[in-house]
């Protein structure tokens, strides 16, 4: 039997919205990150059986959705192998949180048709099925292929380049003061390739920055609300999502738990997420709500600080505000339906710091409600929606950048050891290979001729 | 046929590939003959007297583990020995020794002579005897016929040798030796798709006329260390090498003779080493550099005569005596042989198996430079390959391969047979995926089981190896067990140099992956009575499989990883055209290459990853159905 050893994970139906989206999970991690995300060790399912489940974030134990799950036993599964297929909701962002949980859970994205090609190898299908599979491929990997030449060779692979040649340069540095000890080379200034990996570290992680706006833009964004409490957080929530999901009271801390919603704003899909207020000496369950707030806050991917603009700013609003100083955010300063509102006093920069979009809004009157659409979309202003089918690749190049960053980071730490070059250059040749998996191969050949053009070799 | 004498395995070419193929198939226990155009110049060293260094000295290693004989000899014969990259990790490091060139084809020829079913015949193969697909026996030029099961051509540079120097050429295999040019066309005429290669040598000096204290002396290592593992020591007298430098008055006259230089003129087509450049190519390609560093090596113990290490050039003989002069410390220096280059075919060696075997010819293998190779431990290794293979053909056994990933003798072979050759192809250890697996100082671990499995590793060899496992065993617990305690006298020194924080205590084999700490220091923390058993070589053996473990198995988790269907094999029967989806141009490519593996079929050039894709559902569905085992 062919020997996969790492656990797959792929969408199975098509991007986009729909009623239900099917992700299937297939290797032996796939019973353990199915009870992962049902938050239960002792979760049994029986073999074949769909079962409802509410699936739990478990980085901030969030229900992410009420799904039907269903285990497949090894060898009785499409793939041969332990299989879970988990029924979600047709939102593409509630899908995009439930593969994220399970690509942290150790998984990685499937490779196109990859589910189709263990299933081959662990022989459960024949070869006249094959042939059939294969004809799914060819359109996966023609697609793939057009994106290739549109995508990938202009614009990722002429914005990797750069950096190919710098992590080149530095391989073949150290490569020829190996092979080449007798040789009259100059000498190796450890310094030089310090400072080469620094910057190679900082353009490959801009560049992985680059992939994550792409992969908001395809799959939404994490919008969290948060505030000290009673300023009209889960208000402006339920006039965003358009109906009355939060339960909304006179009563400072209401909103106990976290509450998700997906929504679409303008074609780009949302994930809304309603937090407790944020306060100190607070009985016990709310102050589990408050960190789950906190972790919410940590995870989104923008927060809008809800800021009640009829009072003064107090402690509490200004903890707040510190909190998400390095975080993306926008401050909507609500309640500009009473008398007392009053903007201007907010607009000091020591109070909110220069950089932060302040919305006056009004929860209560809709006011100032586009304003606050349009800054949340802002950074998509200038983007267009790409097609559906770049999900995948981009999300395989992120994880291959991430990974090649991670590769640069244990070489730098050796070079900081005075390792020798040998062990250094593990981590590089990894690197060089995650970078080589997006642009296609650099053979050996091609770093020995890249050694003798740039050294007089020749003992 | 009538043959005037028949052998199981014929051997052509005596130089370093033919004498370990023929030294292994005789004492495979088959009948062997081994051909040669002069038997004074058996294991003659063409080029450099020298044998190892990086990659080469790795071969060296894994050729003696095997049971191959260039590690014993040349440690008979080394007059320097060097271990290079000491200041390295232990998978860089590789030995290499300077040879006494005339001791070195004693030695040699003596080995050859005490094993027993080895036969040294005299004589110029011309042609090839073969039947239907087999090959049955070759034809010499003095009319004989010798018929063979099985036949190892290792003819290097002789198989259609040009010699140039200046606007001089004519055929030859080595200078003052001639060509084998019927041989050559006979090759062609069998169907072999042949290129042509270049290699040059520099000139040989007349010692005695140096100004020796011109030069800076390159003394040998204190404790040499050997090549086979066999040897305990190296008892001959060792001697030094000396570096000299060229200048611009140098370069200068180079430059203004370029024209003379049958590199430049064009008279010269063949593809020359890029990592051996003549002395007229480092000139030109590095104009910026003032200086050229040369070695001057001596040639052994009996002869006045020195070796010019990288001032290898094929400029008028002349001009050369003029060039050397102009270097401090040679104005009074006499060339007594000039240097030259030499062109010679190759076969593409993309025709032949992983065992070496052609496929167009059932018997014949291949090995050395006939397969683009350069070096002579490149040309061993093949050739050691190749007699295995033709011994194990005549005697009707199974062909026996090495992988890549347990041998540079493994990565060798997949690089020549998968992505054939553009110029001269030697080791490098950034070949190997694998490199810190492959170490020198392991290769008996790794091969020597294997050469004892084909019966070339004799019992004393055999017990010796044992012994050192044993040991090795000993040395690992002795790590485990003993530990550095904040108590003991040595561990506010061993934290000093580690600049780490210690503990209050921890294993010696923990100690041993802090920064700087050497073998040295772990053996002088291990208890006096078990230290006394320990032998510095196994320590150092055992503290490099430790550093190394942690960065093998992640490194191993990440190709496996992206290769992870590279060892899938591919049926020699598979039809890419099958395949149905692929286009023209790929299936060509890939019938040509015929890749054994899928992590072949990868390296294939111009392979997409949609061709892949297709190639690996297509391959895995195939091997299914046919229930064939997987690896």
């Amino acid at each position: 039997m062919h020997f996969h050893t790492d656990t797959i994970v792929a969408l199975s139906t098509p991007p986009g919205r729909s009623g239900i989206g099917v992700i299937r999970v297939s290797g032996p991690e796939s019973l353990r990150i199915l009870r992962l995300l049902a938050a239960s060790d002792s979760f049994n399912p029986q073999p074949n059986l769909l079962t409802l489940r509410s699936l739990i974030d478990p980085s901030t134990g969030d229900v992410l959705d009420q799904a039907l799950v269903c285990y497949f036993k090894a060898p009785h599964s499409f793939t041969g192998e332990d299989l879970v297929e988990l029924h979600c909701h047709g939102s593409p962002v509630l899908l995009r949180a439930v593969i994220d949980v399970v690509l942290k859970a150790d998984a990685r994205l499937a490779e196109p048709g990859e589910f189709s090609l263990r299933a081959v190898s662990n022989g459960r299908l024949r070869l006249t099925e094959a042939e059939a599979i294969r004809d799914l491929i060819d359109a996966q990997t023609d697609a793939a292929l057009r994106q290739a030449t549109r995508q990938l060779k202009g614009e990722i692979s002429d914005t990797l380049q750069p950096a190919k040649d710098e992590l080149l340069k530095v391989i073949v540095r150290l490569e020829s003061s190996l092979e080449f000890v007798e040789d009259d080379l100059p000498a190796l200034e450890s310094q030089d390739i310090w400072e080469a990996l620094k910057r190679l570290r900082s353009a490959l992680s801009k560049l992985a920055d680059t992939f994550t706006q792409g992969k908001l833009l395809r799959d939404g964004l994490k919008v969290a609300l948060i505030g000290r409490p009673n300023v009209g957080k889960s208000s402006l929530f339920n006039r965003l999502l358009g109906h009355s999901r939060a339960i909304v009271t006179e009563i400072p801390g209401t909103t106990r738990d976290t509450i998700t919603e997906a929504i679409g704003l303008d074609g780009v899909p949302l994930l809304l997420i309603d937090t407790a207020g944020v306060r100190t000496s607070v009985d016990e369950i709310e102050a589990i709500g408050v960190e789950r707030t906190r972790r919410a806050a940590a995870d989104a991917d923008l927060l809008i600080v809800v800021i009640d603009g009829s009072e003064p700013l107090n402690q509490e609003d200004q903890n707040v505000l510190s909190e998400v100083a390095q975080a993306k955010h926008i401050v909507a300063l609500n309640k500009s339906d009473l008398p007392t509102f009053s903007v201007t006093s907010f607009k000091n920069p020591s109070v909110v710091g220069e950089l932060s979009m302040i919305i006056p809004v009004s929860a209560k009157t809709e006011a100032g409600l586009e304003s606050l659409r349009a800054a949340i979309l802002q950074p998509f202003a200038n983007g267009s929606a790409q097609g559906e089918s770049l999900l995948i690749t981009n999300a395989r190049h992120h994880d291959l950048l991430v990974r090649a960053i991670a590769a640069l980071d244990s070489s730098e730490r050796l070079l900081g050891q005075r390792a020798s070059e040998e062990l250094i250059l593990v981590g590089l040749h990894d690197a060089l290979r995650y970078l080589d998996e997006i642009t296609g191969e650099t053979t050996t050949e091609e770093i020995l001729g890249q050694i003798f053009s740039t050294f007089c070799i020749g003992k | 046929m009538i043959c005037d004498e028949f052998f199981d395995v014929v051997v052509i070419g005596a130089g370093h590939a033919g004498c370990e193929a023929a030294s292994a198939a005789a004492r495979l226990g088959v009948s062997t003959a081994l051909l040669t155009l002069n038997l004074d110049l058996i294991g003659q060293m063409s080029c450099n007297p020298a044998i190892g260094g990086i990659g080469k000295g790795h071969l060296v290693r894994e050729i003696d583990a095997l049971g191959g004989i260039m590690g014993r000899v040349i440690d008979r014969t080394g007059i320097q020995f060097r271990l290079l990259n000491r200041s390295r990790g232990p998978a860089v490091q590789a030995p290499r020794a300077q040879a006494d060139r005339a001791l070195y084809r004693v030695e040699m020829r003596r080995t050859l002579e005490a094993t027993p079913n080895l036969n040294l015949r005299q004589g110029l193969v011309t042609n090839l005897i073969v039947k239907g697909n087999r090959v049955r026996g070759v034809e010499l030029q003095d009319g004989r016929r010798i018929g063979a099961t099985a036949i190892v051509i290792a003819t290097g540079t002789f198989l259609n040798g040009r010699i140039h120097t200046g606007r001089q050429s004519y055929e030859g295999g080595r200078a003052g030796e001639p060509a084998a040019v019927e041989f050559a066309e006979a090759l062609k005429r069998l169907g072999f798709r042949v290129g042509r290669l270049k290699t040059g040598t520099p000139p040989r000096l007349d010692g005695r006329t140096v100004d020796w204290d011109a030069f800076e002396p390159q003394p040998p290592d204190e404790h040499a260390v050997p090549f086979s593992f066999a040897t305990d020591e190296i008892q001959q007298r060792q001697l030094n090498c000396h570096l000299a430098y060229t200048t611009e008055s140098v370069h200068q006259a180079i430059r203004e003779n370029l024209h003379e230089s049958p590199l430049y003129s064009g008279k010269i087509t063949g593809v020359g080493p890029r990592y051996c450049p003549s002395i007229e190519d480092k000139v030109v390609k590095f104009p910026d550099k003032t200086r050229h560093q040369l070695f001057i090596e001596p040639e052994g113990y009996a002869t006045n005569e020195v070796y010019l290490n990288g001032f290898s050039t094929s400029l008028p003989a002349q001009l050369q005596q003029e060039l050397i002069s102009l270097i401090p410390g040679f104005e009074r220096t006499q060339v007594i042989r000039p240097g030259y280059a030499i062109e010679y075919d190759f076969v593409d060696p993309r025709e032949l198996s992983p065992f070496l075997e052609t496929a167009r010819l059932k018997g014949l293998f291949l090995a050395g430079q006939i397969n683009g190779t350069t070096g002579y431990e490149e040309a061993a290794c093949q050739g050691l390959l190749a007699g295995i293979n033709a011994a194990l053909t005549a005697a009707g056994r199974p062909p026996f391969r090495l992988d890549r990933r347990e041998s540079y003798i493994g990565v060798l072979v997949d690089d020549l047979i998968t992505n054939g050759v553009d110029e001269p192809y030697r080791m490098f250890t950034s070949r190997s995926e694998y490199r810190l697996a492959l170490r020198h100082d392991n290769a008996d671990d790794r091969l020597e089981p294997k050469g004892r499995d084909l019966g070339l590793v004799g019992d004393s060899d055999w017990e010796r190896f044992n012994q050192r496992r044993a040991r090795l065993a000993r040395v690992r617990t002795a790590l485990r067990e003993n530990r550095l305690r904040r108590s003991d006298e040595q561990y506010s020194h061993c934290r000093d140099l580690t600049g780490q924080e210690l503990g209050d205590s921890l294993t010696l084999a923990e100690l041993a992956l802090r920064p700087n700490i050497n073998a040295r220091i772990v053996m002088g923390l291990i208890p006096a009575d078990v230290r006394m058993e320990i032998q510095m070589g196994d320590l150092e053996t055992s503290l490099a499989d430790h550093l190394y473990a942690g960065y093998l198995d992640t490194q191993a988790a990440t190709i496996r990883r992206l290769n992870q269907h590279d060892s899938l094999s591919i049926p020699a029967a598979f039809s890419f055209r099958a395949v149905g989806s692929l286009s023209h141009e790929i299936v060509e490519r890939l019938e040509r290459a015929r890749p054994e593996s899928f992590g072949q079929a990868r390296q294939v050039p111009g392979m997409t990853p949609a061709a892949l894709s297709n190639l690996l559902v297509h391959l895995s569905a195939a091997q299914r159905s046919v229930g064939s085992p997987r690896t």
